[in-house]
């Protein structure tokens, strides 16, 4: 049987009744991601002779990899609507740079959380304002806003640091833990099986694959297609506001460059847990793998004495022999 | 001369573009159409303008073609050449391995993109970092001083030929003229419009196309380490983070010159004229002490601007469309559905 | 009276009238077909009818009351639901969410609810001979035809009163056409109306209670089934007295081509041996000769289209052989083709054939580049100029000059266009696929004559058609092709038309 993770299947046999029956079993991509996974981490922990499982190792990694995935998710569902968003990296810039903002001010954490998550929505909305009713072509709108975001920044800081970033942000994301975990990786968790359940189980989230599949059809059958891809852009927007407060947590500060180059890890990310960049086939599971292994490159490189200019090439090389790897002989159209 | 890509009206435009940033910046002070100033501005061009000629043909061949390693080629084969012109190789054979290195980087991403059918956006998205990485891997992160070098390989950035700079006169003209005539009155021009027009269509006619846009990649890349090249000796330095913006800025300006995106039109001279007004839009910037940040930001702004203002006489979305969808999502009305 | 009722629809488009005032009544528990060339206007009505276009003039009355439709949407709420040719579907989603796309069955909180839906969607299973089990599948795993029934299956489950097919059997296998023909009864037997829009005169009788010719945009003539006679309903839709071919075991006339001409069999030019590829065709055997049109004649999905583009390069991997000439050859794609002395006239000229928004010149000379080149890579543009213009008074084709983007050429201009790109050439066989499909009947005669002249030539014309009449026109022999493999050979003073028609069905028992 084919398999085909965008589909809901039947549910498992028998008596297993958990919450996750109502999740797209994994195919043969979430199964090739994982083993890639697995030998990655036991690669890093047996060459860095177990320095790979040092608590501050291990929450580094959890903590990036759950500021990664959590914007991951808003990409997958762009991306699954058949659009694409290159700007994040500068919007988080430019978040991190408006909450700063607050936070010098000195206003109190309740207040400045919110500031975080609307202005995430609203750069998604503007992108969103130029690629719907405005026609620009998703690429070419994004990566106008990639710069006109990162200008904002600088016009916004004036390009001094902002360093006041409240300790509590530290606290709340990365000391606090359950379990194992620290905070932003159980929220990124919760958020990631709540994405993965919409979009599985809601009707929204069916007609997010609707318009990936078929566009047109999706209109005539009266799917608000436009309505569904504001909403994608704009929680990719929220998303990365989120990402953004939590970046913060991990390293207080915001300068002018705050945020470059994370459009390229998410996409990544996400193009390596088999969303296709045409839209209509992809899941929240492959999404997650993907951000683990980026994360996992760049932590690998740095446990292992590899020169950090080596994650570049490593994480190159693993995106092409992945979707690589998926390639079979095409016998022409 | 609609089919033949040539959009002349995309071109009138940009020129006015030119002619009004010109004129707007000398109105500030006019100083800056001083000789050294317009040179500095040619200077500064010809880089980015040489990539944008490959990146032009790369994107009018069609089916999502697109080179996003432009930046990370011309890096790694500045680094290569600073390598070698340290090791006390001589310039005209380190130049010339430049260039080849560009041409097999060039050659890595026409590989995968034609004969492993991985789209073109991942594999260049994938071979900049790769390409990105390895040049710092080989310098370590630092950049080589090549100030020492013979003057006659610095000229090749600093010198001048026929009261123009090097260049631009005796490389960036010559390229475009060769290119123009390549795309416009050239068989490999007319089978990659049809190649971008229509893929099934063109393969049936016996075009090629997959060889077709193959060389476009190689072309691209064999230009990107052209573009290093000159880099280096320009500012007699070779950087393993140069061209970082070029990747990007190289898109823009194809795009603003009139190529659509999607492939089967446009042309190298559309490229060169958008390459010129965000030569002066940048220039004038800077001339102004205004932080390079903004040189970005403004080309960023001509460029969503020109796309909507182009969709507006073309009757499809545009600017006032976008005001009112805004408008209408904050005050929360039902948003219509078409 | 009738459920849905139009009167004097008209449409235009630019400057084209598709619609010049048209009427339609559809009854409930009746078949309405709709039959017309390409071209006549029926892929518009039926636009207007299930709201995708809005008229520029005219009523349409669902249950008497007089309505306007805004959005698609409006037409379904009154029940009015179409099938395409193409399936429209979601490639990688299951059957069960083709089914009910935009339209799920929801709990309170917006949850969808898988089992409601079987629920749903059971009863209609039986009547269109599906298992429930098809519905967990991803639809891009069923053939074309098993996706149409899907598409059927959600028309049923949104209540459909009125259901509409759009030309549904060219995509069909005989055996898929018969249940398709069954289904469509049981639904007339449920109290649907159905609309029927073919352009295949012999389906009309099977299914249809009532039968509207379409002819240039205007109604030609409406009639119950049986007070109306096959000859009548031809020269209806061609819209001039046409001789009927008598259908039984008479000769069949075809129009004599040049005088003098005799078919040469040996050598043969062409010839494949025991040809397979996997899932497409197995063991075909073509023997073309030169100076002789050879007809292949077969329904869509005999594999005619396939055994070709392998020929020409395009398909790769078939095992047999091919020679030319007499000597194998093995092209590895199309130039290749193209520089032995084959060329191709692809099926579907907008995907495959034209270059929509460039000018005819380039269009017309597309395959010819190497011609045109002079040193240093040049093209000569005074010659392809010159060439193009030669074309299109050669081939009659009807532009304001080779200059004219060609996409504002009719579609009998545009496929001459590309006949004539081939017919310029300097080639030994050249495979025409459907070369008139979807064009007017008198650039259908004009390639006709076409074709012949260049087979007077010495040319080997390979003309494949699934339009029998067409296919006994025009050629000198005919092969006939069902499911993947070769069912028959006629030579001229051999061919009959239910010979051939016979071929191409296979025997009637056979499973599909």
């Amino acid at each position: 049987m084919p398999s085909d993770a965008s589909a809901p299947l039947a549910r498992p046999s028998g008596r297993v009744r958990s919450i996750f029956r109502h999740l797209p079993l994994p195919g043969e991509r979430e199964g090739g991601l994982l083993a890639t996974l697995v030998a990655l981490s036991l690669l890093i922990a047996f060459g860095s002779h177990g320095a790979f499982f040092t608590p501050v190792n291990m929450d580094n990694l959890l903590v990036s990899a759950a500021i990664t995935a959590i914007p991951a998710i808003g990409m997958t569902v762009v991306i699954l609507t058949g659009g694409i968003d290159v700007s994040i990296g500068s919007m988080l810039g430019l978040v991190a740079a408006i909450g700063g903002l607050a936070f010098e001010a000195h206003w109190s954490l309740a207040a400045v959380v919110p500031i975080f998550c609307l202005a995430g929505a609203g750069l998604g909305l503007f992108n969103a304002a130029l690629i719907i009713p405005g026609r620009v072509p998703p690429v070419i709108a994004t990566l106008g806003t990639l710069s006109i975001f990162r200008m904002l920044v600088f016009l916004v800081t004036g390009s001094n640091w902002i360093t006041e970033i409240p300790p509590s942000l530290t606290t709340i994301f990365i000391v606090t833990r359950i379990g194992p975990l620290p905070m932003a990786s159980i929220i990124a968790l919760l958020m990631l099986a709540l994405a993965a359940f919409i979009l599985a189980r809601f009707r929204m989230g069916r007609h997010v694959y609707a318009i990936g599949n078929n566009e047109e059809a999706a209109r005539l059958a009266g799917i608000r297609v436009r309505r569904i891809k504001l909403y994608a852009y704009v929680l990719l927007g929220l998303l990365t506001g989120i990402a953004a407060l939590m970046t913060l947590g991990q390293s207080p500060m915001v300068q002018t460059s705050t945020g470059e180059g994370f459009e390229l890890k998410v996409i990544a990310a996400v193009v390596l847990g088999g969303t296709e960049l045409s839209g209509g086939r992809g899941t929240i599971l492959g999404t997650l793998l993907g951000t683990l292994i980026v994360e996992l490159v760049g932590d690998g490189v740095v446990l292992l004495h590899i020169q950090p200019f080596w994650s570049g090439v490593l994480l190159g090389a693993i995106i092409l022999f992945s979707v690589g790897a998926a390639w079979r002989p095409a016998r022409s159209v | 001369m609609r089919g033949r890509g040539f959009e002349s009206t995309r071109i009138l435009l940009l020129l006015a573009f030119f002619v009004l940033g010109l004129g707007g910046f000398a109105l500030g002070d006019v100083g800056i159409l001083s000789r050294a100033n317009l040179t500095s501005m040619a200077v500064f061009a010809v880089e980015i303008g040489i990539v944008a000629l490959g990146q032009t043909f790369v994107i009018c061949g069609g089916e999502g073609g697109i080179d996003l390693s432009v930046g990370a080629i011309a890096a790694l084969a500045q680094v290569f050449l600073g390598l070698m012109l340290v090791a006390h190789m001589p310039w005209p054979l380190a130049v010339a391995i430049a260039l080849a290195s560009g041409v097999a980087m060039g050659g890595v991403n026409a590989l995968a993109i034609t004969r492993f059918t991985i789209p073109p956006i991942i594999v260049t998205l994938a071979t900049m970092f790769a390409f990105n990485g390895l040049a710092l891997v080989f310098t370590g992160g630092i950049n080589i001083d090549l100030t020492a070098m013979p003057p006659s390989f610095l000229a090749l950035g600093q010198g001048s030929a026929f009261g123009l700079p090097v260049q631009l006169a005796v490389i960036y003209l010559p390229l475009l003229l060769l290119f123009a005539f390549l795309q416009h009155f050239g068989r490999f021009g007319r089978a990659l419009y049809l190649a971008g027009t229509s893929e099934l269509a063109a393969r049936l006619a016996g075009i090629r196309t997959t060889e077709l846009r193959g060389w476009t990649y190689v072309i691209s890349g064999l230009l990107s380490s052209l573009a290093g090249v000159i880099g280096a000796a320009r500012l007699g330095t070779a950087r393993p983070d140069a061209a970082e913006q070029m990747n990007l800025v190289s898109i823009a300006i194809v795009v603003l010159g009139g190529t659509g995106i999607f492939g089967g039109d446009g042309s190298v001279i559309g490229t060169a004229v958008a390459t010129a007004v965000i030569a002066v839009v940048d220039y004038g910037l800077s001339y102004n002490n205004i932080n390079p940040i903004y040189q970005a930001g403004v080309m960023g702004i001509i460029l969503i601007t020109l796309v909507l203002v182009e969709n507006m006489l073309r009757g499809r979305g545009g600017l006032r469309q976008v005001w009112s969808y805004w408008a209408r999502a904050i005050s929360r009305d039902p948003l219509q559905d078409s | 009276m009738a459920f849905v009722e139009l009167a004097g629809i008209v449409k235009n488009f630019g400057g084209v009238r598709a619609l010049k005032g048209v009427d339609l009544a559809v009854e409930l528990g009746r078949t309405h077909a709709l039959l017309g060339e390409n071209g006549a206007g029926k892929s518009t009505l039926i636009r207007i009818l299930t709201g995708a276009h809005r008229q520029d003039a005219g009523d349409i009355r669902v249950d008497g009351a007089r309505h306007i439709f805004r959005r698609p949407q409006d037409a379904q709420a009154l029940g009015i639901a179409a099938v395409y040719q193409e399936p429209m579907v979601y490639p990688h989603l299951s059957v069960l969410e083709n089914i009910f796309a935009g339209r799920e069955i929801t709990n309170g909180f917006g949850i969808v609810q898988h089992a409601a839906m079987r629920r749903k969607v059971a009863p209609w299973l039986d009547r269109l001979n599906m298992q429930a089990a098809l519905l967990e599948r991803p639809i891009s795993s069923l053939t074309l035809g098993w996706q149409q029934l899907v598409m059927i299956a959600q028309a049923l489950v949104q209540n459909a009163r009125v259901i509409i097919f759009d030309e549904p059997t060219s995509i069909l296998s005989q055996a898929e056409t018969d249940r398709l023909f069954a289904i469509i009864g049981r639904l007339r037997a449920d109290g649907r109306g159905v609309v029927y829009i073919t352009h295949r005169l012999d389906e009309v009788p099977r299914i249809a209670d009532r039968v509207t010719v379409l002819t240039d945009g205007r109604v030609t003539g409406s009639y119950p089934i049986d007070e109306v006679s096959h000859a009548r309903l031809l020269s209806l839709m061609a819209g001039r007295a046409v001789e009927e071919p008598v259908p039984d075991s008479h000769k069949i006339q075809h129009a004599p081509a040049a005088a003098g001409r005799r078919p040469t069999f040996s050598p043969p030019v062409l010839e494949v041996r025991g040809l397979t590829l996997e899932r497409q065709f197995r063991d075909v055997s073509w023997s073309i000769a030169s100076g002789c049109v050879t007809g292949i004649y077969g329904l869509v999905g005999s594999g005619r289209s396939e055994v070709a583009l392998s020929v020409f390069g395009f398909l790769r991997g078939a095992r047999g052989a091919v020679a030319l000439e007499g000597k194998p050859i093995a092209p590895r794609d199309p130039a290749d083709a193209i520089r032995l002395g084959i060329g191709y006239l692809p099926e579907d000229r907008k995907l495959q054939g034209i270059f929509a928004n460039k000018p005819l010149e380039s269009n017309l000379t597309a395959n010819a580049l190497d011609r045109f080149t002079r040193p240093f890579g040049r093209l000569d543009f005074f010659a392809l100029a010159t060439a193009a213009r030669q074309a299109m008074v050669a081939y009659n084709i009807k532009a304001r000059g080779e200059a004219s983007p060609i996409a504002v050429l009719s579609g009998g201009n545009q496929q001459k266009g590309l006949f004539a790109r081939w017919a310029g050439r300097a080639l030994k066989v050249l495979i025409l696929d459907e070369p008139t499909r979807g064009i007017d009947v008198q650039t259908k005669d004009e390639i006709h004559r076409f074709i012949r002249s260049l087979a007077a030539q010495g040319l080997a014309v390979v003309v494949i058609s699934s339009d029998l009449p067409e296919v006994l026109a025009v050629s000198d022999r005919v092969i006939v092709m069902r499911q993947g493999r070769v069912a028959g050979e006629w030579d001229a003073e051999a061919m009959t038309a239910e010979a051939i028609l016979g071929a191409a069905i296979g025997a009637r028992s056979e499973a599909a």
